[in-house]
């Protein structure tokens, strides 16, 4: 058993990667030399080698990588991740077949488990796309001649992407007048949902057609897309624009709502907690009360003496119109008296989530109820007297 | 470069409404400062009315706008914020500006008593009035309030140009939201400055509120001064180039 194991983890070391831009060779010398030299250099080794890759993966300086990966090293890549990943699935004792990415993380992070705070630092393993930056091939034979005849653009792709999108809209156009003359043209049918969908970030447009583009190009090919999606088109037309949309999640879905509650006399109530710069507060909400709140064991009136305090306690419920009819108590901690209020709106808002509709609850999250408030004190820097305020400027 | 082809496509027509800010929510703008919610957050609409329309009443526009906000992350409602219909945002601005080293309690307190002097001085007016005249009093300090700042409002302005080496006075037309700001400041100033040691915020502001009310004393003649400032410097109008 002892012998596969090992084979197992030579074969995993060598597949292991840290995310980054670092070259491939670089890496998996360094990984070698690293465990081979764990056990046999002594420990000025093992820092020389640390040094060189800090310095290569410096941030905010563009990886100036020359090489270029074939496209048979990248196949025998993947092969490789294949035969790893079989390997790891036997190792973790679960089926090879259905062992997918998620089990893959899992399984890296229970194997190497990592304590550092920079997560792309921590140890991954990923299908050899995610990681090589796509390349093109050459673009030109051997007799030195281009493939694509638009090749001298610059941007061979993206032009040609222009051409072929300018292309279907003519032809589109041509096919709507041919229509209208015989006075066969369908009647404008409903609006398409533009919503559930957003189009490509440039960044997006540049990774799929592997180019880099400029701003206006990018408001030009979006510009081009909508006027098609203006005119009526075929299904085969809609699937060909929908390849550049991207799917937009519904906010209000992701929030959570809390069951409700029974306690020993049969009244229905709701949990929730909030948090507000350093306060923490949990705030318990009866369905049906009289509209008092206890916090800390005191009434809300001894509890916050100022009047913006209790407005914002009364905040949810007056948005809601159902001010006298829910009882509140609930616990708070840290922070400052506003902090502690805001904290005590957060989870009191929460809690009512589970006793309106969802049209209510949408309604909360737009007016801003449902967010946790995430500013914080800012941190003095160094050189300065405060977080923003410097020094005092002497001429000399 | 981004700014001319944002420019371009302003002009144009049969883009679906909010298209382009979709596709370029920053261009045109540099981000300076920076924030610890994301750019995509928006800001939350606190009106309880908006969200009780009916379906029906709503326009194309209003339906493609509800149905895109139910896609965006809307940022928290900030603590001074509120639904209640007590919730002004003249006063709360005034009352943020009249604040001194954070202590919003006491500048709400003092905000409160000026509004209850106000009261009390025109309900005194009132009841030493006769019939006719009480119909003419105004006894809500709230429109006091804003109209009191309405008329503290300068149409026009003056900025200092740099021109040959001197700065010269340039009238210039102002933004409605830069009038209301000289108005509220000019009023706190003239509190702050011109009053005896003894006498109090409230008293001195409340009193020059109903004065501003009725289109006199110190606010309103500052207005008026630098109005005629303006109408002195007119020839140096064509300075401005915006």
């Amino acid at each position: 058993m002892a012998a596969p194991c090992v084979s197992c983890a030579g074969a995993l070391s060598f597949r292991l990667f840290l995310l980054g831009r670092v070259s491939l060779a670089r890496r998996q010398g360094l990984w070698q030399t690293a465990a081979a030299s764990l056990q046999t250099a002594p420990g000025s080794q093992i820092l020389r080698l640390i040094y060189t890759t800090v310095v290569t993966t410096k941030k905010n300086v563009p990886a100036s990588r020359c090489e270029t990966y074939t496209e048979d090293f990248i196949k025998k890549q993947i092969e490789e991740f294949n035969i790893g990943k079989r390997h790891l699935a036997n190792m973790m004792g679960e089926d090879p077949e259905t062992f997918t990415q998620e089990d893959i993380d899992r399984a890296i992070v229970y194997l190497f488990p990592s304590g550092l705070f920079e997560k792309r630092a921590r140890p991954i393993m990923k299908h050899p796309e995610q990681i090589f930056p796509k390349q093109r091939a050459i673009q030109w034979g051997e007799d030195g001649r281009p493939f694509h005849f638009l090749f001298y653009t610059g941007k061979q792709s993206y032009y040609s992407l222009m051409h072929e999108v300018y292309g279907k809209l003519l032809q589109i156009e041509k096919h709507q007048n041919q229509l209208r003359a015989k006075g066969l043209l369908p009647e404008k049918t409903e609006t398409k949902d533009l919503i559930g969908s957003r189009w490509l970030i440039k960044e997006e447009l540049e990774e799929m057609l592997v180019e880099k583009l400029s701003d206006q190009d990018y408001v030009r090919f979006i510009q081009l897309l909508e006027k098609l999606l203006t005119l009526q088109c075929d299904p085969a037309e809609e699937k060909f624009v929908q390849k550049f949309r991207r799917s937009v999640a519904i906010q209000s879905k992701k929030q959570l709502i809390e069951p409700v509650q029974y306690d020993e006399q049969g009244r229905a109530f709701s949990t929730s907690e909030g948090r507000r710069k350093s306060a923490k507060a949990e705030a318990v909400v009866y369905e049906h009360g009289s509209g008092r709140i206890t916090v800390n064991g005191a009434d809300y009136l001894l509890y916050f003496p100022i009047t913006q305090d209790r407005e914002q306690l009364m905040f949810p419920f007056h948005f809601l119109d159902r001010l006298g009819k829910h009882d509140v108590t609930c616990t708070v901690s840290g922070g400052g008296r506003s902090a502690q209020a805001g904290a005590i709106r957060l989870a009191m808002a929460k809690a009512l989530c589970s006793f309106i509709t969802e049209d209510e609850v949408e309604w909360m999250r737009q007016a801003g109820l449902l967010t946790p408030d995430p500013r914080v004190r800012e941190r003095k820097k160094p050189g300065q007297e405060g977080a923003r305020r410097k020094f005092t400027w002497k001429k000399r | 470069m981004a700014a001319p082809a944002l420019k371009a496509l302003r002009g144009k027509s049969g883009w679906a409404p909010g298209v382009l800010r979709a596709v370029c929510p920053l261009l045109g703008q540099t981000q300076v400062r920076w924030s610890r919610y994301g750019p995509e957050f928006r800001d939350p609409l606190i009106d309880k009315e908006h969200y009780r329309k009916p379906v029906a009443e709503l326009t194309e526009e209003e339906k493609y706008d509800q149905e895109l906000k139910k896609t965006q992350l809307i940022k928290a409602a900030p603590a001074t914020k509120t639904s209640s219909v007590f919730a002004d945002p003249v006063i709360s601005k005034f009352t943020n500006m009249m604040m001194k080293g954070g202590n919003k309690v006491l500048a709400r307190s003092l905000m409160n008593q000026t509004l209850e002097y106000v009261k009390r001085k025109q309900f005194e007016k009132y009841h030493a009035a006769s019939g006719e005249e009480q119909a003419t009093i105004e006894r809500n300090p709230y429109t006091i309030f804003h109209q009191a700042l309405k008329n503290c409002e300068p149409v026009i302005g003056l900025v200092p140009i740099l021109r040959g080496g001197h700065f010269y006075q340039v009238p210039v037309p102002l933004a409605d939201r830069r009038r209301r700001f000289l108005a509220m400041k000019w009023m706190i100033t003239e509190c702050r400055k011109n009053k005896h040691r003894r006498t109090l915020m409230p008293e001195k502001l409340s009193h020059e509120l109903l004065q501003a009310f009725h289109n006199q004393g110190p606010v309103i003649k500052r207005k008026h001064d630098m109005h005629k400032m303006a109408e002195a410097n007119r020839a140096l109008a064509h300075y401005r180039w915006w």
